[in-house]
């Protein structure tokens, strides 16, 4: 069976569905009506290809000219949310990009602004009172889930800096820096000065 | 030539059938599965019929502005996609010979909201009613062992076709691995009737598209055919272990 088509599928299948989850995306993707984009990322052998028109179509097409060609790691994908960082990524050399950068910044723009009313989508299977109740609890572990990671990640920190001592403290990597940068500083100072007394003795 | 071609007589499954009889014999199989066709197709391929079409979407080179043939397009899968993938400045004709099949595609795509860049056409794949080198792409997808004459259907679509444009033949072929073969036919001749029977209430259909599939040209046969018409670079892909295969060819 051919792999990339029932990734492409799968992929397809499930932008399409959350675009559907808001009512507002239609208006957005309208933007991009007639566009192609296409997205090589580095894990990933095939590149993708998305067509947007009133719905989103991915292909696995590498023959075909396309408005706007990305590449990039996976790690950065999340970054590529915001519009605002497409051009810090390219900067950075963490993205290259060929054509129409609007066309890029509109899929981003499409993708950050989903606004999905869970609640409302699923209440039409469950009822108000459990959906709200399902809502609230997810919310809930989440709000949870993030401070206890916050939490784990201080104590971590804590106990590698102090009690362990396993990894020196931010001030003191900044006081070596700033130290390093002195000895440099000191050092070419001294060979000039050293050069120039060459000089003088030579004549 | 297709040995077929030079007799009155051809074949319908196993049976040996009047060229003249053949083509209302087949339009009485899909008739009779128009209803619950993508039903079957989902049911009987596990939903991989899928994967094959998506593939067949892949390598059609199809983009915005290109007329686009659909032949045997059915329920009118291939249809939607390309009726989106060339946009309003391009044109999908779905055309089938079989009226029932022609109307379940076009309220399929209707309801789907897919109008505007999309015309149906009963067509007979053997005569079509289009003018020379006018599409960009044709496709037929697991219709060409329908036809009863495939090398005149093959000539008339490389007569239709634009130079530089290309026909994608979709179609079940022969399984590459012996293993594979022997399970197949397991499947073909002892589910497929029974789940028939089951879902829309006639075996005698699928024991057909059992038994066609049997009876159409493998690969390299099928490739030669392609080539004997004028089609160049004429390439085969197979898919799911050569139990359907994809066969490109260009006309220059």
């Amino acid at each position: 069976m051919p792999m990339p088509q029932l990734l492409a599928g799968a992929l397809e299948l499930a932008l399409n569905k959350v675009l559907a989850l808001d009512p507002n995306s239609q208006k957005r993707l309208a933007e991009l009506d007639g566009k192609r984009m296409r997205i090589k990322l580095q894990e990933m052998p095939w590149p993708l290809t998305f067509v947007f028109s009133s719905r989103i179509d991915v292909l696995m097409d590498q023959e075909q000219p396309v408005d706007c060609a990305m590449a990039l790691s996976l790690s950065h994908l999340n970054e590529m949310q915001d519009p605002a960082n497409i051009s810090a990524l390219i900067q950075d050399k963490k993205l290259s990009l060929n054509g129409d950068m609007h066309t890029a910044q509109s899929f981003a723009a499409l993708m950050k602004e989903l606004d999905i009313d869970w609640e409302e989508h699923i209440s039409r299977y469950t009822g108000d009172v459990i959906a709200h109740e399902s809502v609230r609890l997810v919310k809930n572990i989440h709000q949870r889930a993030k401070s206890h990671f916050l939490q784990l990640g201080q104590i971590i920190k804590d106990g590698a800096l102090q009690e362990k001592q396993l990894v020196p403290h931010p001030l003191a990597i900044e006081d070596f820096s700033q130290e390093v940068n002195r000895l440099r500083a000191d050092t070419a100072r001294f060979e000039a000065r050293l050069n120039q007394l060459e000089q003088r003795a030579k004549r | 030539m297709n040995q077929q071609s030079d007799t009155n007589q051809t074949h319908f499954g196993y049976k040996t059938v009047d060229k003249d009889s053949k083509a209302s014999m087949v339009a009485g199989v899909f008739h009779s599965v128009a209803a619950k066709y993508d039903l079957m197709n989902d049911l009987l391929s596990m939903g991989i019929h899928r994967i094959w079409k998506r593939f067949t979407i892949d390598c059609s080179g199809v983009r915005a502005g290109h007329r686009v043939l659909d032949l045997a397009g059915g329920t009118g899968d291939l249809a939607a996609k390309f009726s989106r993938l060339v946009g309003e400045k391009g044109q999908v004709i779905l055309a089938d010979i079989n009226d029932s099949m022609l109307k379940v595609g076009r309220d399929k795509l209707r309801d789907k909201g897919i109008v505007g860049n999309v015309d149906y056409v009963q067509a007979n794949a053997e005569c079509l009613p289009f003018p020379d080198n006018h599409f960009d792409l044709i496709t037929i997808a697991f219709g060409l062992r329908n036809v009863t004459d495939k090398d005149k259907a093959l000539a008339s679509m490389f007569r239709v076709l634009k130079p530089g444009g290309r026909l994608l033949v979709l179609e079940f072929s022969k399984p590459e691995i012996e293993a594979l073969s022997k399970a197949y036919d397991l499947y073909s001749f002892h589910v497929l009737p029974k789940v028939g029977q089951l879902v829309v209430g006639d075996a005698e259909s699928y024991q057909y598209l059992a038994e066609s599939i049997r009876m159409h040209p493998d690969q390299d046969t099928l490739k030669g055919m392609m080539e004997d018409v004028g089609f160049e670079q004429v390439t085969y892909h197979n898919l799911t272990g050569g139990i359907v295969a994809l066969h490109r060819g260009f006309k220059f």
